[in-house]
């Protein structure tokens, strides 16, 4: 990375500024083994045992057993921008994972347009700006855990098409930034929901899922010492469940608010992380997810020992249920920064599956999981 | 109010010694910010913090500033990283890598040596880095030492 960017800074100086073109390539990844410690009464097949099962990766559907794996939550992604001009770049980033056998997919590709140093454009294929952690969700080096808590961070649907407006602005000593945006995904084959649809004992050929007019914005304040985000936004929810007959389950269409308020405070050597936030529809039964994570981390010269817990329940408002699916989870770990861009993790999580077992909410199951490995960047 | 015992006072300091002689300390030269000599901004150490981590994208010139750090290798880096941003040099990795791969900005360039620092800022109006203390030269401007 460093000779060529130098070679591109040497070519930079050289040529007129209407030749302006940089390539920079950069990347990060992680390699995880982990397995499962024991086995549960199935909670959907009641009287049968199975391995402890822990969910690491919802989206892709990347799981922990008793059999120790490298492919749940492995990653290795390789990122290229290539700036037209001072104002004008595009980046692209190739993504393989372990749960797709590393088989290599564009994940990210954008545009940005640096229109003055307070506000940019972008406009392209990204992650939604969900969760606190949720647009580098991937980059396991960013962060202190092993990956940010997957019984929060457990959507079928993790990126869209579509743009961003940003506009960032001091507010005294404090830096802010305000990120509107708007797109759609229309989720084919989406692997989460077929995982259930299978989970539940249907046959299902294909599920679709599709996520249309995500529409909010984020706003994020940060000072010396810590870190704040507000995330507001509203899409329409439809599916497409596609048995083998080509027969389409029926489905009704609604729509969905995502509010939270996430960030990070560090006094002395310990750092608070915390994200709180609330899904609501406007379905017939008036579903509710309320969730929240909250993490201490003690930095440790290279040393980042740390404990989280994360907490999500399901509510239904408008019909009296009140036990549905909830669940927390424990985890406590530790990071090494073993070399300057790599870092050892060792990871034990407690999941608890609080959910309601008689109808079939509690389909996670407990589980108790050991994870380690290496995050790097390059 | 207070009674305190001299014999405590002596215990106090005893314990205090013992746990400055098992603390770790690190002595290492003073880092200096250096920009290029016809740079007549204004600096401190908030706005050269904000500058490095992306915060500022123009000094008080007006001139966009074009970073550039020592690489990992260097004492000056963890020296400059914890003096004046006040994190470890694994922290501002960390925090860099969640800009990079999002798209919202592009961390400072790493060079790996004095020199070529050194030649990078006194041949570039905008550029700002930061060195060890003693290979500062005469080609560059010093706006802070830490």
């Amino acid at each position: 990375m460093n000779k060529l960017n130098l070679l591109s800074l040497a070519l930079v100086a050289a040529l007129p500024t209407s030749a302006y073109a940089e390539l920079k390539i950069s990347g990060y990844g992680s390699l995880i083994a982990g397995k499962t410690l024991g086995t549960v009464n199935d909670p959907l097949n009641p009287g049968q045992t199975r391995d402890e099962i822990l969910t690491a990766d919802f989206y892709d559907v990347g799981q922990y057993d008793n059999d120790i794996t490298f492919k749940a939550e492995s990653i290795l992604a390789v990122q290229a921008t290539y700036s037209f001009s001072p104002e004008l770049s595009m980046t692209a980033q190739l993504v393989a994972k372990g749960v797709d056998d590393f088989s290599p997919e564009f994940d990210w590709y954008y545009v940005t347009y640096q229109a003055t140093d307070n506000l940019s454009f972008m406009a392209g294929r990204r992650n939604i700006p969900m969760y606190y952690f949720s647009e580098y969700a991937e980059v396991g080096y960013a962060y202190p855990w092993m990956r940010p808590p997957s019984n929060l961070y457990w959507w079928q649907v993790t990126q869209f098409d579509g743009a961003h407006v940003m506009y960032s602005f001091d507010i005294g000593d404090y830096s802010s930034t305000i990120t509107a945006f708007y797109g759609n995904e229309y989720s084919n084959d989406n692997v989460e929901m077929l995982y259930y649809d299978k989970l539940y004992g249907g046959s299902a050929q294909t599920v679709n899922e599709f996520w249309t007019d995500i529409t909010g914005f984020n706003w994020n304040v940060s000072g010396d010492w810590f870190d704040l985000r507000f995330v507001y936004f509203q899409n329409d929810r439809d599916r497409e469940t596609i048995q083998q007959d080509g027969s389409i389950n029926p489905y009704t269409p609604f729509s969905q608010t995502f509010i939270g308020v996430g960030g990070s405070a560090t006094l002395s050597d310990f750092t608070l992380l915390f994200d709180m936030n609330f899904v609501e529809y406007d379905d017939a039964v008036g579903t509710e997810f309320p969730t929240y994570l909250v993490s201490l981390v003690y930095n440790w010269g290279d040393f980042q020992p740390y404990i989280a817990y994360s907490k999500a329940d399901h509510e239904r408002t408008k019909v009296p249920t009140e036990d549905l699916e909830e669940h927390y989870m424990l985890s406590y770990g530790v990071r090494y920064d073993f070399l300057p861009n790599a870092a050892l993790k060792l990871q034990y999580d407690d999941f608890v599956d609080q959910g309601h077992e008689p109808t079939g909410w509690a389909y996670h199951g407990d589980a108790r999981a050991i994870s380690f490995g290496i995050d790097f960047v390059f | 109010m207070f009674n305190v015992k001299p014999f405590n006072v002596m215990k106090v300091c005893m314990l205090i010694t013992m746990f400055c002689l098992f603390t770790p300390t690190f002595v290492l030269a003073n880092v200096s910010i250096i920009v290029h000599p016809s740079n007549d901004s204004s600096f401190d150490k908030a706005s050269i913090k904000k500058i490095f981590l992306g915060k500022s994208k123009r000094f008080s010139n007006g001139k966009t500033a074009i970073l550039i750090s020592a690489d990992h290798s260097d004492p000056a880096t963890s020296e400059f990283n914890s003096k004046v941003i006040g994190k470890s040099s694994s922290q501002i990795k960390a925090y860099w890598s969640k800009i990079l791969f999002t798209g919202k900005g592009t961390p400072p360039q790493e060079m790996s040596s004095n020199g070529e620092i050194i030649n990078a800022i006194s041949s570039n109006p905008d550029a700002i880095g930061f060195i060890s203390a003693d290979a500062v030269s005469d080609s560059v401007k010093v706006v802070a030492t830490f």
